[in-house]
């Protein structure tokens, strides 16, 4: 057969569909339609953005009020980029609900449904997904950093405390670092939502991962076990990422837990699409 | 047209009658919210995992703790602790139990069968408490026995009979339910799962986390009248300066603080699900 009809390049007898550029192009343009209109897509991250631009504001401005009264042990572990992005804490939940959204609500809809059928290709749905929203976090997050580095520090600089500009020593790292973490943390709610098709399960699991799991575990005494798992929990591989580390920190060395981050984000990838592809909608 | 067949059209069935027939709709809505077993089996898992957990980490870490930390250390609440992370299961179920309604479109049909919702409401909200009280009693009892058998000695482990464990341990239960019942006004208020969800967990979750990134005093008294820290003290058994300051209202009175968010959500539920359209 394949010799008498060239285009067949498929499997034999089924006839060849449009050529895998155009169908990577179609499904893009498909999830960039669906991703704009979300009404979420607008509350969500402007909510976030408020959310933290004003918390690191209002933390940056706290510490300027209690710092004439202020220990001298205080003043001496005083990190200003530290204490600028430990928002990030609160931040991030707002990244991993956003990803999840990104498709729980389609199930909510039922619109999933016709985007399957429209692109039977489930994994080229999934990597369109996943290639947009990292897109679009790695703006939002941009941006929002920016916004919280660039008030925190003035507030800093105002109130005559250290503080820090770009140009000092391990600070772009730190701050790239804090994109990172946000853009891998709503990768990991995109993907968790998959799993779990529906808004609530994968809202509570975003919160228990990103949230409650290092509540419960970091203050548990550091024994030899706890120093080989909890360390690589996300929420600490992220926070290890924009944290400084004194001599004492426990936390994974910055080039492991970006590896480490990576490495939930490309299992967890692998887990949806295995999902994705064996399972109804 | 006799007179006797007037009364009984216009008042319609008994009181009583009409509360049966509620309460069993109600159950029956209850039992068949999908994803009811399944969240109510993770609870269990959370709770005495957690439980199982963070009591082995503490036994297998005691001999390095400081003496500071070793006073301060408190078994009834570190057993317990899961709490912390079931309350997620509990909030959602209570959410889901009447946002599942919302969104299906039932409630249309709640509300015609029973016109008067204040009493659908407040019987949802009864079955709901029974059940996941229950539940989550068994579970805290359950979890508190894992948990001292977990801390062995030499680390500190206490008996249910010694004073104030019995309060907390039955607190637990306590005080899944009234985050349960949060949930489940907050499910009325928003009607809608997701932003009923980031409500419930906004205050439940970020909100004290956030306070407490505040330094200063005033922000730690504000996070004590929140629901989670509030309510959380009632299965801790130390109170006040044991605990570098932080708990300081004690089990009941912070308790209480965590059961007037619940009456605050449920009087405006009540309200507007009375004024507002299904």
């Amino acid at each position: 057969m394949s010799e008498t009809l060239p285009v067949t390049t498929a499997s034999p007898g089924r006839p060849a569909g449009p050529p895998a550029r155009l169908r990577a192009r179609a499904a893009l343009s498909a999830e960039w339609i669906k991703l704009r209109s979300l009404r979420s897509m607008l509350v969500t991250p402007a909510l976030a953005a408020v959310f933290c631009i004003g918390l690191g504001s209002a933390v940056c401005s706290n510490y300027v009020h209690s710092w004439p009264a202020a220990s001298a042990a205080t003043k001496a572990a005083f990190d200003p980029l530290d204490t600028n992005l430990n928002f990030l804490v609160i931040g991030v939940l707002f990244f991993g609900v956003l990803g999840a959204l990104v498709v729980t609500n389609e199930y909510g809809h039922g619109l999933i449904a016709a985007t399957l059928a429209a692109t039977p290709q489930r994994g080229l749905i999934l990597a369109a997904k996943t290639a947009l929203l990292t897109l679009f976090a790695l703006v939002l997050s941009t941006v929002i950093i920016s916004a919280v580095f660039l008030s925190g520090e003035g507030i800093l600089a105002g109130g005559h405390l250290p503080h820090v500009t770009l140009a000092g020593p391990g600070v772009p790292g730190r701050v790239l670092g804090a994109i990172c973490y946000l853009t891998a943390a709503s990768l990991i709610g995109l993907f968790i939502g998959v799993i779990a098709r529906s808004g609530a399960v994968a809202m509570t699991s975003v919160l228990g991962v990103f949230l409650v799991l290092g509540t419960l575990l970091d203050n548990l005494p550091h024994s030899d076990v706890w120093r080989h798992t909890v360390p690589y929990v996300p929420s600490n591989l992220g926070d290890a990422l924009w944290l400084s580390h004194p001599g004492t920190s426990s936390l994974a060395s910055p080039a492991v837990a970006a590896a480490g981050l990576a490495a939930w984000v490309f299992v967890l990838g692998a887990a949806a699409a295995c999902s994705l592809r064996l399972r109804d909608a | 047209m006799s007179a006797p067949a007037r009364t009984a059209s216009r008042t319609g069935a008994s009181l009583e009658t009409r509360f049966r027939a509620t309460a069993r709709s109600e159950w029956v809505k209850f039992r068949s919210v999908r994803s009811g077993p399944a969240v109510l089996l993770s609870t269990a898992v959370v709770l005495l995992a957690g439980a199982w957990l963070i009591c082995h980490g503490y036994r297998d870490g005691w001999a390095t703790m400081s003496p500071a930390g070793r006073a301060s250390f408190d078994p009834v609440f570190m057993s317990l602790r899961a709490i912390e992370g079931a309350q997620l299961f509990v909030g959602a179920l209570g959410v889901i139990t009447v946002t599942g309604e919302y969104t299906s479109g039932l409630i249309r049909g709640t509300f015609i069968a029973t016109p008067q919702r204040a009493q659908v409401i407040a019987l949802k909200a009864v079955i709901f408490a029974a059940v996941v009280w229950a539940w989550c009693t068994l579970l805290s009892f359950a979890a508190f026995f894992l948990g001292q058998a977990a801390l062995s000695s030499p680390a500190k482990h206490v008996a249910i009979g010694a004073p104030g464990v019995l309060t907390a341990v039955f607190g637990g239960g306590l005080y899944l339910t009234a985050v349960g019942l949060l949930g489940l006004f907050t499910g009325v208020l928003l009607r809608r799962t997701t932003g009923a969800l980031a409500a419930l967990f906004g205050i439940l979750l970020v909100l004290p986390e956030a306070l407490g990134l505040l330094p200063g005093t005033l922000s730690q008294h504000l996070a004590e009248f929140l629901p989670d820290n509030g309510g959380e003290e009632i299965f801790h058994l130390l109170h006040g300066g044991l605990h570098g300051g932080e708990y300081t209202l004690g089990p009941w009175p912070g308790f209480a603080v965590d059961a007037a968010w619940v009456a605050a959500a449920a009087a405006a539920a009540f309200v507007l699900v009375r004024r507002r359209d299904a």
